[in-house]
């Protein structure tokens, strides 16, 4: 059977993006509570969750191939965006691995990987993608292997190297991102590649990430949800093009809230890699409309009480601040106050008409 | 507007002997002379000349005392003499903080660690800014927004540093509202 893939999905200009009811359903809705504040949310990345996009290893959906069409575009204007630093080699080749034995054995209706010794061959139908190549040999491949297998996969990527009781960000493919810069970043500590994050420091969040995640073990990877919000279905909200994508925050009217704002969630999840000992971190991106997520009533109403209780710090930094009051009134009259379930699982299995 | 509440700023402090060391490199931006903390024995000492020297490098006071015509002079010249070093140097940087992390970028790359390199943050608190958006390095900035020298964007110095580019982040200041730009304050003299 397999996943339908949608054909023709654009993130950018001319948007056009649709989720499935489906979809809309598997989405990985942040708020567990009423409440929303900054903590370690760090659970194993164990098979199944509230959701369907917590079932595997790495979530394929309906828009892989928009999704890895819009990473090409991204890159051809500035190959920047995939970076590694050399001494990462090793934590290329484990990325690769991981990637393809993951993507083979979770959907072999899509993906295949075959080995005889070193000589791998790659299958990967969706993308017509067929690669015979040695692993440990770069120049077998069209590209050094974190980014080619990255370009195959949605949502970013980092490399994090660990040394000194630290971790470093040396290497990632960033074309998805709610707004920082692997360019600039990349080669800075834990702490340091944090430092612009509001709050979270002073509440001691980042000591205790990291101390926890030096100690991540091969084998059992932990996962964590993040947010945000942005204007019209586009994923490259980058630093580097912020003056492109920016205006689109003014653009929030009461007429047209429902389908210009979309709650981007970042399934995070983090992998020790067994040759290099660098920690793997997945950025994995999803948007959903407000139209969209109304159709779900217990989400609708947790939106809502979330962002009327926001610190104005978090709004501020996650750019909400010129149109949250716009997002309120259109979700206030539809929340009731009535309590609903803790935890992030939709409560329904049907939607109504979109 | 000096204090952002960004984590990622470095921390300096005052330069003192590291005694695990053989030889010891000291090296400013300035023309004053070395800390003395660091000690008189044996101790290298490399400085830039004030330019109202026009270029002419009066001789050294004393012994391992050395003058430079210029930054890039002395950085090119390190360059070189760390690439040839063996284990036991202690190098030992002050200035402003583009310069500090230019010497410890150059030591890096030529294999010393990052316990055999001290810095100390002295003189112009003037920033070097990269503008994220086109990647230019504005220098010397003593302002909250400077124009980009590359793309003419209104720039908001943000407080995130990078020490691999010596170099804070500029970010368009009204790239949601073009035209609204604050005035910039006079903040790193």
């Amino acid at each position: 059977m397999g996943i339908q893939f949608r054909q023709d999905e654009r993130f950018r200009e001319s948007f056009s993006y649709f989720n499935s009811d489906a979809g809309v359903l598997r989405f990985p809705f942040p708020f567990g509570e009423d409440r929303y504040m900054y903590s370690v949310n760090i659970e194993p990345h164990t098979r199944g969750g509230p959701t369907p996009a917590f079932a595997h290893a790495f979530d394929i959906d309906e828009h892989y191939i928009a999704e890895c069409q819009e990473r090409a575009l991204v890159l051809a204007d500035d190959p920047g965006r995939c970076q590694v630093l050399p001494h990462m080699m090793p934590a290329q080749w484990d990325t690769l691995e991981l990637l393809m034995e993951s993507l083979s054995a979770d959907y072999p209706e899509h993906f295949s990987l075959t080995k005889d010794g070193d000589s791998w061959r790659w299958i990967n139908r969706p993308l017509g993608i067929d690669q015979s190549f040695v692993f440990g040999r770069p120049e077998t491949l069209p590209c050094e292997p974190f980014e080619y297998i990255t370009r195959q996969a949605q949502g970013d990527f980092t490399l994090q190297d660990q040394r000194d009781d630290n971790l470093f960000v040396d290497g990632g493919m960033v074309t998805t991102q709610a707004d920082w810069s692997l360019d600039f970043d990349i080669g800075m500590s834990f702490h340091e590649w944090h430092g612009p994050v509001p709050l979270a420091h002073d509440i001691g969040v980042f000591d205790r990430a990291l101390r926890f995640l030096l100690r991540l073990q091969y084998g059992h990877p932990v996962r964590r949800l993040n947010w945000t919000m942005t204007i019209n279905p586009r994923l490259d909200t980058s630093p580097e093009n912020y003056p492109d994508w920016g205006p689109d925050r003014t653009t929030v009217t009461p007429e047209n809230v429902a389908e210009k704002v979309h709650l981007r969630v970042e399934l995070q999840t983090l992998f020790r890699l067994p040759r290099s000992n660098a920690i793997l971190f997945g950025i994995r991106c999803y948007l959903l409309s407000l139209k969209d997520i109304e159709r779900v009533e217990k989400w609708r109403k947790r939106l809502h009480r979330v962002l009327t209780t926001l610190p104005p710090e978090l709004a501020e930094y996650k750019g909400l601040t010129r149109y949250r009051d716009t997002i309120l009134a259109h979700l206030a009259p539809h929340d009731d106050g009535a309590e609903l379930s803790l935890g992030i699982q939709p409560d329904q299995t049907v939607l109504p008409p979109a | 507007m000096t204090d952002q509440g960004i984590k990622s700023r470095p921390i300096y402090a005052a330069l003192h002997r590291d005694s695990s060391g053989r030889r010891h490199l000291y090296i400013s931006a300035g023309s004053g002379p070395p800390p003395e903390a660091l000690g008189p024995d044996g101790l290298e000492s490399w400085a830039v000349a004030p330019t109202s020297c026009e270029g002419t490098l009066r001789r050294p006071d004393r012994a391992g005392e050395r003058r430079f015509r210029s930054t890039r002079q002395l950085m090119e010249t390190l360059e070189r003499r760390l690439a040839s070093e063996r284990m036991g140097l202690r190098l030992y940087a002050e200035g402003p903080e583009d310069f500090l992390w230019d010497v410890y970028g150059i030591a890096q790359a030529q294999g010393l660690g990052r316990q055999e390199v001290f810095l100390k943050q002295s003189g112009s608190l003037a920033r070097r800014v990269q503008c994220v958006h086109c990647k230019t390095f504005n220098e010397g900035v003593t302002t909250t927004i400077v124009r980009c020298a590359g793309c003419g964007a209104n720039l908001f110095v943000r407080d995130h540093f990078s020490r691999r580019l010596s170099a804070f982040q500029g970010v368009k200041v009204d790239a949601e509202q073009p035209g609204d730009v604050p005035q910039a304050e006079r903040a790193y003299p």
